[in-house]
């Protein structure tokens, strides 16, 4: 898949993942990794990335001894999830378009 | 190899970032461990999951602006003595000079990747054109009865735009290629940041 495009792709599923309840890092991976192949290292940066962007916060929380980062989504959060479902509409009616391009000629 | 060797190693390979990022790398990472090894996976086993230290490293490297990393160079390792701070302004016409000239050259070698993909480009548009122009110019002399003419620009037009078509996907390749040449580039930049501040 293009490069940006997944970037951008996987930045709306960590926002997913944290979006019922705050989540830690080898969850938001367990969680993503049926749908979509993330790894470790490239959760790390869209981490920050979205923290820079005010889209989640971060708060440590003691567990099993241990301190463990938390994540938080944020109103501007949820919004680049609703963006992204008004964005899929019109994604899906490209996709359409090029699938009925296909149809025909096959 | 074990948790502590990995992030031991992750450390040194970041060695250069300021220190709040790396610590924030390596907690990352002994978090991400830990939770494995809770989850009932092999603490070898785990480490190895996540790569080898330097492949991760530069992973978080690419991902750090380079202003930020030019930044952690420049602050200096210890409080300036007087001496070294009057030695560093006699000697700014030299210095500064010839570190312009260095960022300079980066500089210039950058713009010229992203130079070659915009010449790439000019050719496609012009063989683009030349085909339109090759096209209507013929049809003019087709119309006037200057039937040999005619052929011979319509014939022009049409390899102009075979040419096109063909160079469009090689063109599409070497861009690709060269997007890819200037991200390294950058990389490169970036490490070298880090080995020299490595080596003092």
């Amino acid at each position: 898949m293009d490069m940006q495009l997944k970037r951008g792709l996987l930045d709306v599923c960590v926002l997913a993942a944290i979006k019922k309840e705050d989540s830690y890092g080898y969850k938001i991976i367990k969680d993503i990794k049926p749908y979509v192949e993330i790894s470790e290292s490239t959760l790390y940066p869209i981490l920050r990335r979205l923290e820079n962007a005010s889209q989640l916060t971060v708060h440590s929380a003691e567990h099993a001894g241990r301190l463990r980062k938390y994540y938080h989504i944020t109103p501007a959060g949820l919004e680049r999830i609703a963006a992204f479902r008004e964005e899929w509409k019109e994604i899906l009616s490209i996709y359409q378009f090029v699938t009925r391009e296909e149809n025909e000629n096959a | 190899m074990h948790k502590q060797n990995f992030l031991a190693a992750l450390q040194d390979a970041l060695y250069g970032l300021p220190q709040s990022d790396i610590n924030q790398s390596v907690e990352y990472y002994s978090e991400i461990i830990d939770d494995q090894i809770e989850d009932g996976i092999r603490e070898e086993e785990a480490v190895a999951s996540l790569g080898s230290p330097d492949a991760v490293a530069k992973q978080i490297l690419l991902d750090i602006a380079l202003p930020k990393l030019v930044k952690a160079k420049v602050r200096p390792s210890h409080t300036l003595h007087a001496w070294e701070i009057l030695l560093l302004v006699l000697g700014a016409p030299v210095w500064a000079s010839l570190l312009l000239a260095a960022a300079a050259v980066l500089f210039s070698l950058y713009i010229t990747i992203w130079a070659v993909i915009v010449s790439l480009y000019a050719v496609e548009l012009s063989f683009g054109l030349g085909a339109l122009f090759g096209l209507v110019q013929g049809g003019i002399f087709m119309g006037t009865g200057n039937i040999p003419a005619g052929v011979f620009y319509m014939g022009a037009a049409i390899a102009c735009f075979g040419l096109a078509i063909l160079l469009f996907f090689g063109f599409n390749k070497a861009t690709a290629g060269l997007i890819a040449v200037s991200r390294r580039f950058v990389l490169w930049i970036k490490s070298l940041f880090l080995k020299r501040r490595k080596a003092q």
